[in-house]
């Protein structure tokens, strides 16, 4: 299942990019919400995760596990309290959201189950915005290239409101490829769509890994969507608890039916000790 | 629905701040110039007396109710849009549009009897102030004792309610619609028809000053209605002026803004109907207040030039006139603060989204000052040309020149730009700083949850 991509990445990666070959590092990475010793939550405890360029991972657990916590942690959107986040072999430092912006914008792609499209901009435009708003160079064919390759080439001056989920979520994909980054996330992208769509914007999520050489991280809670990836990372009350490699449909349920249990035992006072 | 109006009352009370500001602004004036009827009928008022407090309570009073609808309407259209959420959401549920309808009347009745229960006290304050501002001016005789009766109270009552009600049903009846069909406002041609309608009277209105005598006492009120009306045609047609202007601007602040640039004019292109509602005060106070001020100043220096003592008429003139400045100014200040807060502070999902997609927090600002600018140019300079139209017909009748700008070699000294610049930085500062600050605010949330909230 492990196919290495590293030679059929289009040779557009910057200087040190395709020299590493681990695309994202968390170490130790800690989160709490709220201040109060009360209702503090800690939505993330000590999580290290290490994943290779040119790797579909998915990441399961229940709800509340900090799944959502975690992905926007490594991808710039949220600061960890604690622990250390290298996208590409850079750490990812960032005082102010600009810093962090800044640092997205080189390395990071996101796809956000609810789109998350500019609804006063075309297909097209929203799909150049990030390019626009770094200052960069727009290469009109290569947008549409994009657009073309996830089936939305006759789309291209329509609005995202005159588009259906699936393509919405389309949209989405060809925008977070646009800046040709290492590593794209994805929170839930097919939970708001049909089986049909979904299938479709699975599909391009592996492409997008499978040809473009991207590293893909993805955040759901359907077994099904699980088992497109190369690997799955599962979370339970915000720690790592196991990795499944080559998923199938069936070993996922299970094994996430287990990691409900568990994280009811937790939540009843049993300190029950992960078999991982 | 009256007990779920009640509820959305007591529950989000915050929403209804603006409304009830205005509505309670618009109140106290209103009871404040018709207390002088009350007064006027007072035993033993002389006729000289009662002819300068019905003719203010005539005139401002005019003035007032027509201010006083348009802020309602214009709070009250900010609120209806702000809860799209929420309408959306009844008529899911089964309500129907009449009882939606009824729903946000109820609640404007609400908040327009409560605005004017609260303005009894200042307007009984204000008209005090106002009477002994007349006494000591000599305008009306010091022996007038004030009182506060049945007119003031019910014409506020009244005018609220109606006000209130009546804005709200018209609000809400667009929104309905709007809902029902999933189009946008159908409206847009009997606007237009009141629009040029507008507009025609005001040039009516303007050139009929020409046909005027200089010395003639009502000189002041053809071009000064004529460039209220001009304003309000501009106002109606904001939506269309404010295309025009980003076709003409679309290039330029591409170039010169980049990214933030951009981004503006693809906004205000798609949302120039919903930005008409900050254009609107803004064209108003502008060409309102620029016309007033100038004509007053002009006329002050006319009597000055003949040497004459100002009568009372004149006094009488320009106390109105800076009354019906001053209104303006707060009116027009919380319809455009309000409209900009509300407009911008419904977009920080937007803005979220925008820097999700890469825009930093400077971005997003720049973007939202560039628009606060392409907004005050556009309201200034529809504003400035009507004020101008009533200024130059004035000018020309009263001291045959028109444009007393002056080097200093007509009757008086001139005018100068100090007035114009004055209102215009007025205007330019409250647009910029509602707008900039909203969006400073919006920009604390993280973008994450910026775009998970419920628009
Ligand atoms: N902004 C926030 N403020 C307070 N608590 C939060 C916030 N975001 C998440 N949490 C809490 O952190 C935990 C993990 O949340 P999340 O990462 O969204 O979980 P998941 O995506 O796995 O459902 C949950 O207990 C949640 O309630
Ligand atoms: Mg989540």
């Amino acid at each position: 299942m492990f196919r290495r991509t590293g030679t059929s990445r289009k040779g557009t990666a910057g200087p040190g990019r395709s020299t590493s070959s681990e695309a994202l590092r968390l170490v130790s990475v800690t989160k709490t919400y709220g201040s109060s010793d009360e209702n503090a939550v800690t939505a993330l405890d000590r999580v290290s995760l290490g994943l290779r360029a040119g790797t579909f991972t998915a990441v399961m657990g229940p709800s509340g596990s900090g799944k959502s916590t975690l992905l926007q942690c490594a991808a710039g959107l949220d600061r960890p309290d604690r622990g250390v986040v290298r996208v590409d072999g850079e750490e990812m430092t960032g005082g102010t959201e600009a810093a962090l912006t800044k640092f997205r914008r080189q390395r990071i792609g996101f796809v956000f189950q609810q789109y998350n499209l500019l609804p006063t901009l075309t297909v097209e435009q929203n799909t150049t915005l990030p390019l626009k708003l770094a200052g960069r160079r727009i290469d009109r064919n290569r947008a549409r290239e994009i657009l073309a390759q996830v089936g939305l080439g006759d789309r291209l001056g329509h609005r995202p409101d005159e588009l259906s989920g699936g393509q919405r979520q389309r949209v989405a994909i060809a925008r977070a490829l646009v800046t040709e980054p290492s590593v794209i996330f994805a929170d839930e992208p097919t939970g708001a769509l049909d089986t049909r769509s979904a299938r479709e914007v699975l599909r391009l999520l592996r492409e997008t890994v499978r040809v473009h050489g991207r590293t893909v991280v993805m955040v759901t809670h359907d077994p099904v969507a699980a088992s497109y990836a190369d690997s799955v990372v599962f979370l339970a009350d915000g720690r790592l608890a196991g990795e499944l490699h080559a998923p199938t449909v069936d070993a996922v349920a299970e094994r996430m039916a287990h990691l409900g249990d568990s994280a009811d035992a937790d939540a009843s006072g049993y300190d029950a000790p992960l078999g991982v | 629905m009256f007990s779920l109006a009640m509820r959305s009352i007591r529950l989000r009370p915050g929403r209804f701040v603006a409304t009830l500001l205005s509505a309670f602004l618009g109140a106290t004036i209103i009871m404040t110039f018709n207390s002088m009827h009350d007064t006027a009928g007072g035993a033993g008022v002389d006729t000289v007396s009662s002819d300068t407090l019905t003719t203010s309570a005539s005139v401002v009073g005019g003035y007032g109710t027509l201010l006083v609808f348009f802020a309602v309407a214009s709070t009250l259209t900010v609120n209806v849009r702000q809860r799209h959420e929420e309408i959306t959401l009844l008529r899911n549920t089964g309500a129907t549009p009449a009882q939606i309808r009824r729903m946000v009347v109820g609640e404007a009745s609400v908040v327009g009897l409560v605005a004017s229960v609260l303005a009894v006290g200042p307007a009984m304050l204000a008209g005090r102030a106002l009477l002994s501002v007349f006494r000591d001016s000599g305008q009306v005789a010091e022996r007038v004792d004030y009182a506060f009766g049945p007119v003031a109270l019910m014409s506020g009552l009244s005018i609220m309610l109606l006000a209130c009600a009546g804005a709200a049903f018209l609000a809400v009846r667009r929104a309905t619609r709007a809902v029902a069909t999933g189009e946008r406002e159908p409206r847009t041609r009997l606007r237009g028809f009141f629009a040029y309608g507008a507009l025609v009277a005001g040039a009516g209105a303007v050139s009929a000053t020409f046909a005027m005598d200089a010395t003639e006492p009502a000189l002041m009120a053809a071009p000064a209605y004529g460039a209220i009306l001009l304003s309000v045609g501009f106002a109606l047609l904001s939506p269309r002026l404010l295309s025009g202007v980003l076709g003409v601007l679309e290039r330029p602040l591409g170039a010169l803004a980049g990214a933030s640039g951009y981004l503006t004019v693809h906004n205000m292109r798609q949302r120039a109907a919903q930005l008409a509602g900050v254009l609107m005060p803004l064209v108003l106070f502008t060409g309102m207040a620029t016309a007033t001020l100038y004509m007053q100043a002009i006329e002050n220096d006319a009597i000055k030039a003949s040497g004459v003592a100002k009568s009372v008429d004149d006094k009488n003139l320009e106390t109105l006139n800076l009354v019906v400045v001053g209104i303006i100014v707060v009116f027009a200040c919380v319809m455009l603060i309000n409209s900009l807060y509300a407009a911008t502070s419904y977009r920080s999902r937007e803005f979220g989204q925008q820097r999700l997609a890469g825009a930093t927090p400077a971005q997003v600002l720049g973007m939202v000052g560039v628009e606060g600018l392409v907004l005050t140019l556009t309201g200034v300079f529809f504003g400035t040309l009507s004020g101008l139209a009533g200024i130059v017909a004035f000018s020309s009748v009263r001291v045959d020149e028109a444009l007393p700008l002056g080097s200093g070699s007509g009757p008086g000294q001139g005018q100068g730009l100090g007035i114009w610049l004055g209102v215009v930085s007025i205007a330019a500062a409250a647009t910029l700083v509602t707008s900039l600050g909203t969006a400073r605010r919006g920009l604390r949330t993280p973008a994450v949850e910026a775009v998970a909230l419920a628009a």
